[in-house]
């Protein structure tokens, strides 16, 4: 069965097709979202989120992109919801601390100076490192840098899914791993971690 | 001066996005800098992050838990669908009888405070300097 014959099966409400789109398409879904939030629980309740949208939206999906972009679309814009309205939360959270005289956490990298080789670094504090660094990118070079990295998709297949032109796409991801370079520099610098 | 564009290139060189000579030149200089050969080293293992993060194990149950969810969308239970609707609507009446009552109460308590506006204005400054900013906005969530 194709990816077309699977949406044709879907919109007329055939749940075992809906089960061989899921399964897939659940590893890319999960592992994208993944790249944007960076937490498992999140990024598999988002994937859920994902294909209840692909069940209750499939009706008007008409065929003139592949499935798989238009489920990625769907992934990334959920996942940038979520992250803006963690941003919002930890916005007002932050607001609170500074009038309750909270303490304020201002990154979550502790800045430890210190001569700790490299060799120190945990595992946990370089994905923390990482995680920190790409959370710091503008959203357009965030999402084209992780369908990039995550995925591995070709750069036509993100412009498609961002509906920009292949040129803006190769900028943002170039400029996403100058953004990368200079903040883990940054750290490397200060052994920020 | 160099030795700032080629570390400024290591992320290409990395992601072998460079052209032969380029690659050749970050080579040249990595032989004889260890600021870079260490930095490259820093940048290998924090990007590595990225590839470990793919080789994520199986998701177990990811479609019998969304299977769930649809059932829990599809099943028709009237009740709680309406119970979902009447919410809002429930709340919406309560609210306009409550502001319809508040009109009628201010309509008629303004006969007897004619000459009371002044100092009940001067209160409710008061009242809002000395209010917190933080429950005010909290308030507003
Ligand atoms: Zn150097």
């Amino acid at each position: 069965m194709d990816e077309y014959q699977l949406i044709k099966g879907i919109q007329q409400g055939d749940r075992k097709a809906f089960q061989v789109l899921v399964e897939t398409y659940q590893r890319m879904v999960v592992n994208t979202c993944m790249g944007i939030v960076h937490n498992k629980v999140d990024a598999e309740d988002l994937a859920q989120d994902v294909f209840l949208e692909v069940f209750r939206t499939a009706e008007n999906f008409r065929g003139d992109s592949k499935v798989s972009t238009w489920v990625y679309r769907i992934a990334t814009n959920r996942s940038l919801n979520l992250i803006r309205k963690n941003k919002r939360k930890r916005f007002f959270q932050s607001i609170e601390e500074t009038f309750s005289g909270g303490k304020n956490r201002g990154s979550e990298i502790s800045d430890r100076r210190g001569d700790q080789p490299d060799q120190n670094i945990t595992d946990q504090e370089r994905s923390d490192l990482l995680h920190h660094a790409i959370d710091q990118l503008p959203e357009k070079q965030r999402i084209a840098f992780t369908l990039n990295k995550y995925e591995e998709l070709p750069y036509q297949q993100i412009a498609e899914i961002m509906e920009i032109s292949l040129a803006s796409v190769e900028s943002l991801i170039h400029r996403a791993k100058k953004n990368l370079q200079k903040q883990l520099y940054n750290c490397y610098k200060k052994r920020c971690v | 001066m160099k030795h700032d564009s080629i570390r400024k290139s290591l992320i290409f060189y990395l992601d072998n996005e460079l052209s032969e000579n380029e690659k050749a030149a970050v080579e040249r200089h990595l032989e004889e800098c260890a600021d870079c050969r260490n930095f490259l080293v820093f940048l290998r293992k924090g990007m590595q992050v990225i590839e470990d993060e793919k080789k994520s194990e199986e998701l177990p149950f990811f479609y019998t838990r969304l299977s769930a969810k649809l059932e829990e969308i599809a099943e028709p239970g009237g009740q709680s669908q309406w119970s979902r609707l009447a919410h809002p609507i429930l709340f919406s009446l309560i609210l306009a009888l409550a502001v319809y009552g508040g009109l009628q109460l201010g309509s008629n308590a303004s006969s007897f405070s004619v000459k009371q506006p002044a100092v009940s204005n001067i209160q409710m400054l008061d009242d809002f300097e000395t209010e917190p900013i933080e429950s005010f906005l909290l308030s507003n969530l």
